[in-house]
């Protein structure tokens, strides 16, 4: 418990309102994407009827990718990242670095190499084009874009996230600085006092449970929004004289005495096997730096091993094959700043142990939501029948709070008709678009807030129940398909959208059923 | 000073003066930070820890009730790190220049 002087706390109590309504409806669509992006990869496999459960790394690869080095220009034998896309297809992207308008970027050629080994797509461009949406991935792709940067470009789209990840960060402190009974609030729920009571413990309990959840996500969030647009470049000026490429590579690289001369590549199929073996799970990324010279140098990148947090990577000689040691992920060995730097990815995506943890991080990240959302609505209360009417602010509130959960359903449904036609990247950001600009007009019309929002929880209700069908209709494997190919993630996630849908169908016929209590407002406490 | 006025130049370091700040500390930490076993500490830690130490300034400066302690906590680690960072170059500069004699 802490007990700050009364000017304290009435400056704390200001700077947590100003904090949430200058930046929070902002926040709100960044941690709402960022809530389902939790489970991008589960709804990636659900929207594009993913099947295949083996992974690349466990069929032979060996000879496609000397057949590639063989054929790509050694210019981008730089370094070469390998990972799966699409249905367990391995891409493979030969790229060299290079700095372009003041930022570090890969150039070179991706290829996709089928279940059959043939190359099923080529392409030359850039780590964005390579990274970027696809027509299978575009939803899951969507809703990670809108959560890093909200479709602002770069630059300005990360420092814009970052900035919401320190107002999250300072209102988590300034919401724990103002609890007079931290204890007490985490478990008063008065049901039976006024409307605004009931909503403000209710803020005040999701709150406090979600406290330590809404630091951790706030800090390593703007860590990442952070990390390349302002750190490294501030970092690389003090340290290398601004050389970003010169700090990457104390960072990430590889140290040993460089050897240039032309070396057949090593049996990557043995590298995979062992580091199979070794790490006990198929490897996330693999890359391998200096293709085709003696020198070059094989990196697996694996799940956190049981009860460990931190993912980890092995260390391969490229040219022999021969596994070399363990490595941190960050730095050449164990050290404070690359521990702490490593976790920082799980500790934000919430994926160290598998579905539990992500299960955990996606409802605690709707109890952000759901506090960002009603945090406003108290401010609102609060200020009610005042000189200045908010009324505005109150209807774009509902517009937000409830129509973004909207979009995001009208664009899942627009993907699944899009993707059979192949024309997802275009359509499933359209989706979300028309989504929007409905509850903008719906927001519009709608004689008061409470009308408004009704109408959009009955539609998202709705969407959200029409959702499996639509992907059943449109091609996607049906239940039994998916549970034979082990896929049950399928099943899941369209029975959630069917639970979640008549869930929020229930509670709003509940609510038109249950007689109105007439509200008494009162400042809360 | 007015209430007013010590309103304004605690805002003043609590937004930009917090953000500036915490970028110069950013920088000059990896000047005087240790390079650890695997050397990579000074390099890495100022960039975990930048969010950390931008909320620790930002706080401070709306908390603390004396405005003159604000500003000597915060006028100190500019001063120190600006220090830090103008030595560096300083030294940079001047290798090139004797190694041309």
């Amino acid at each position: 418990m802490i007990r700050l002087p009364r000017d304290e706390t009435k400056a704390m109590v200001a700077v947590h309102g100003w904090s949430g309504i200058l930046l929070g409806l902002l926040l709100y669509a960044v941690v709402l994407t960022g809530t389902a992006a939790v489970f991008a990869e589960e709804i990636g496999a659900w929207s594009a009827g993913h099947v295949a459960t083996r992974s690349a790394f466990e069929r032979p690869m060996a000879d496609s990718l000397r057949r590639l080095g063989a054929k790509t220009p050694d210019r981008y034998s730089e370094a070469v990242d390998l990972f799966e896309t699409g249905d367990h297809d391995l891409g493979v992207f030969f790229h060299r670095h290079e700095m372009d308008r003041g930022e570090l970027i890969s150039r070179g050629i991706f290829y996709v190499v089928g279940d059959d080994g043939r190359v099923i797509h080529r392409q030359a461009g850039t780590n964005e084009d390579v990274y970027g949406a696809r027509n299978d991935n575009a939803l899951s792709s969507f809703l990670v874009d809108t959560h890093v940067r909200l479709h602002v470009p770069n630059p300005w789209g990360l420092l814009l996230t970052g900035i919401l990840g320190l107002s999250m960060l300072v209102a988590a402190v300034s919401g724990l600085l103002i609890h007079r009974h931290l204890f007490k609030d985490i478990f008063t729920l008065r049901r039976s006092g006024s409307a605004v009571l009931a909503n403000r413990d209710a803020h005040s309990v999701a709150g406090t449970w979600s406290l330590p959840f809404a630091f951790v996500l706030a800090f390593t969030g703007s860590f990442f929004s952070f990390f390349g647009t302002v750190g490294m470049p501030v970092v690389a000026m003090a340290a290398f004289g601004g050389d970003v490429q010169a700090l990457t590579e104390a960072v990430y690289g590889t140290p040993g005495k460089p050897d240039p001369r032309p070396a057949a590549m090593g049996n990557m199929d043995r590298i995979n096997a062992d580091a199979i073996a070794r790490a006990g799970a198929v490897p996330t990324f693999v890359t391998i730096e200096n293709f085709g010279r003696a020198d070059a140098k094989v990196t697996t990148y694996h799940p956190p091993r049981d009860a460990a947090i931190a993912p980890m990577s092995l260390l391969y000689d490229g040219a022999t094959a021969a596994f070399l040691q363990e490595k941190p992920l960050i730095g050449p060995r164990p050290s404070t700043g690359g521990t702490l730097a490593a976790i920082m990815s799980p500790l934000h995506f919430g994926n160290f142990a598998g579905l539990l943890s992500k299960a955990i991080w996606f409802g605690l990240g709707f109890a952000m939501c759901y506090v960002t959302y009603t945090g406003i609505r108290l401010w609102l209360v609060r200020r009610e029948g005042g000189v200045r009417s908010f009324a505005w602010l109150e209807r774009t509130n509902v517009v937000v709070g409830l129509g973004l959960p909207f979009a995001l359903a009208a664009s899942t449904a627009v993907f699944l008709v899009a993707m059979p036609l192949g024309s997802a990247t275009w359509w499933t950001p359209a989706g979300f678009l028309i989504g929007t600009a409905l509850a903008i007009m719906a927001g519009a019309i709608a004689p008061n807030a409470e009308r408004l929002s009704a109408w959009l929880r009955g539609a998202t209700g709705a969407m959200l129940l029409l959702l499996p069908l639509l992907r059943l209709l449109t091609g996607g494997p049906g239940w039994s398909t998916a549970f034979v190919a082990g896929q049950p993630i399928i099943v899941t996630l369209d029975i959630a959208f069917l639970f979640a849908g008549g869930w929020t169908l229930w509670q709003l016929r509940r609510n038109t059923d249950r007689p109105r209590p007439s509200i008494a407002l009162q400042p809360a406490e | 000073m007015t209430p007013t006025s010590r309103r304004w130049v605690r805002i003043a370091f609590a937004g930009p003066g917090a953000v500036l700040i915490a970028l110069v500390v950013m920088a000059g930490m990896t000047l005087w930070l240790p390079a650890g076993k695997a050397g990579i500490d000074n390099l890495v830690l100022p960039l975990v820890l930048a969010p950390l130490i931008w909320a620790g300034l930002f706080f401070h400066a709306c908390l603390d009730r004396r405005l003159g302690r604000v500003a000597i906590v915060a006028m100190v680690l500019l001063l120190v790190h600006s220090g830090l960072i103008a030595n560096r170059f300083r030294e940079k500069i001047s290798t090139p220049a004797e190694a041309h004699r």
